[in-house]
Formats: C-alpha cells, sequence, structure tokens
C-alpha cells in the first residue's frame, strides 16, 4: 500500500480517532499523539490492512486501547489525592468560572461520566455509528452498549437538570 | 415537528431506544432559534453534540517514513564482499611441502651443512662489528 492511498484512507477517520481520544485524555496535546501514534502503528501494519473487514472500527479500537493504557500509566504515576469524606455538592467556584459558557458545562458533565459512558456517548451522539458499530469497537455486546448510552444520556440530563434549576430551586 | 412528537423523541432517547435517523431530528429540532422554554435546558446537549464532531487536530499528522536511500544496498554488498575476500584469502591454505630427499640420514647431514655454512657466515659478519667496541671506549674515555 502506498503513502498516499493509506492517507485518503484515514483522512475518513483520522478525525474521530482524534475526538475519542481527546474525550477520553481530555487534554488536545495527548489526543494528537494518540492519534498519531495510532496512525503509525495502522502503517507498519498496513500490509495486513486488507485482511480486516473494517479498518475504520479497527483503528477505533486501537485508540480506545491506547487510550486506556495512557490513563492506566497516569494513574499510577501520579498520586491521587482523593478526599472522599466530604463533597461539595455545588460547583465548585473554579468550575462555574470554567464553565460559564453553558455549551463547555455539557462538555464538563460529559467528561464526569465514566469512561465507558463517555465513550459510547461520544461515539453515538457525536459520530452517529449504530449501537452494534459500537459494541464491536468496543467489543461489549449491543444490549451493553444501549444499558450504558441510557445511563449516561441520564446522568447527564440529571445534571443539566441540576445546573438549569441552579440558584432557583 | 409537533411538540408532543418531541417530548416523545426525547423519552425515547434518554431510554436510548432511538434510532440515528431520530436522533438526527432531534439534533436538527434543537438547533433552532426557538425552542419551548421547558426544552431549553436540552438544547445545549444537542448543540454541544453536533458542535463537538466538527473539531479536529491542529497539529498535522505525518507518517514518518524511514526511507533508505536508494542504493544503500550497493554499499552493502560492497563491504560483505569486501570482508568474505579478505577471510578468503587468508584461509588459503600454505602450498604442502615435498620431500626433496629419499633417505632422512642424508637430509639430515644436507641440513646440518646448511646451517653450519649459515653460521659460519654470521661469524665472518660478526669480525667486522668488534670495531663498535672502539665507540664504548672513547665513550668510557669521556664520561666516566
Amino acid at each position: 500500500m502506498k503513502e498516499r492511498v493509506f492517507i485518503t484512507l484515514t483522512n475518513g477517520f483520522k478525525d474521530k480517532l482524534f475526538r475519542l481520544a481527546k474525550r477520553l485524555l481530555v487534554s488536545n496535546e495527548e489526543a494528537e499523539d494518540a492519534t498519531q501514534e495510532v496512525l503509525l502503528k495502522l502503517w507498519k501494519n498496513k500490509k495486513k490492512i486488507e485482511e480486516y473487514k473494517n479498518v475504520e472500527a479497527f483503528a477505533m479500537t486501537m485508540t480506545k486501547n491506547y487510550c486506556y493504557d495512557k490513563l492506566k500509566a497516569k494513574e499510577t504515576g501520579n498520586l491521587k489525592i482523593v478526599h472522599s469524606n466530604y463533597k461539595d455538592e455545588r460547583p465548585s467556584l473554579q468550575r462555574q468560572v470554567e464553565a460559564k459558557d453553558s455549551l463547555d458545562w455539557v462538555g464538563k458533565i460529559m467528561n464526569d461520566l465514566p469512561e465507558q459512558q463517555r465513550m459510547i456517548i461520544q461515539l453515538r451522539d457525536i459520530e452517529q455509528y449504530d449501537n452494534a458499530e459500537i459494541a464491536d469497537m468496543l467489543g461489549l455486546n449491543e444490549t451493553a452498549v444501549r444499558v450504558a448510552l441510557s445511563r449516561g444520556r441520564k446522568k447527564i440530563r440529571e445534571e443539566l437538570l441540576k445546573k438549569h434549576n441552579y440558584g432557583v430551586v | 415537528m409537533e411538540l408532543s412528537n418531541i417530548e416523545k423523541l426525547l423519552e425515547k432517547y434518554f431510554e436510548g431506544e432511538t434510532t440515528i435517523s431520530e436522533e438526527k431530528e432531534l439534533k436538527v429540532y434543537f438547533t433552532r432559534e426557538t425552542v419551548p422554554s421547558h426544552l431549553e435546558r436540552y438544547r445545549d446537549l444537542f448543540q454541544y453534540f453536533s458542535e463537538e464532531s466538527t473539531i479536529t487536530a491542529t497539529r498535522d499528522l505525518k507518517l514518518k517514513t524511514r526511507n533508505r536511500p536508494k542504493f544503500a544496498w550497493v554499499g552493502m554488498a560492497a563491504s560483505i564482499a569486501l570482508i568474505t575476500g579478505l577471510f578468503l584469502t587468508r584461509t588459503n591454505p600454505p602450498p604442502e611441502k615435498v620431500d626433496t630427499f629419499e633417505d632422512p640420514e642424508i637430509a639430515l647431514q644436507e641440513t646440518k651443512k646448511i646451517l653450519s655454512m649459515v653460521s659460519q657466515y654470521m661469524n665472518e659478519g660478526k669480525q667486522g662489528l668488534v670495531y663498535l667496541k672502539e665507540f664504548e671506549n672513547t665513550k668510557s674515555k669521556f664520561i666516566k
């Protein structure tokens, strides 16, 4: 496979890879690194590309795995400050300032979801893959995808409602 | 689309039972200018989704392909040829020695004759070296 063919092939979904990586890793730079890494890995295995029945789904799975590895490495590398004994139910001042823009707020809510729900909402509501494709990418069954999707969406709704009624109720 | 329909779709949406096309309808509906106030809060959500689907990486992603220079293999072949050549010429067995005498006794005597001739010449040559002693003598005259 020639470089140009490969680039036209991956151009179709490389932004999707980037957005998935960004959803999981949050940082722009890290997401770019992840995308680059995944594309490089694909390029190195270009001889096998024809064997994959769905390169896009395969690349998505690779991205997911790469990001999981990154997140795991971060967790072990960093000292986590856990303060589980008390919790401020109101959004912190910093968050209020950060999320002045209401769309940012949705993003914040979304990034607080568990990784799996976050990914599924990303793939379904933003990239518009159907549940079967998502199940294939994440190695789940379709029912699990639907349940996680519903839970994630409801959680977002709940948080949005809180925000909407904040100061009113 | 009618309001009741949208509400029904929203309910289905949160149960995760809408199809992709129904979700598209919702997106279209909520990106409109006017949305009834009780549905206002969902507008951010669907707007966020449609906005997020447009972000792209800012950095250009490149494939680092390590292109070897085209004629690198010529150099490699040459060096391999050189090394194997060296080894091959080195390991050529020296020509085998052939006996020139039938009788070992005669051979011994011939060898002795040659060796004594060599030593005789050596001794003759050494006699010329006696003069070297003069250097030592004159040197010891000056340096005591």
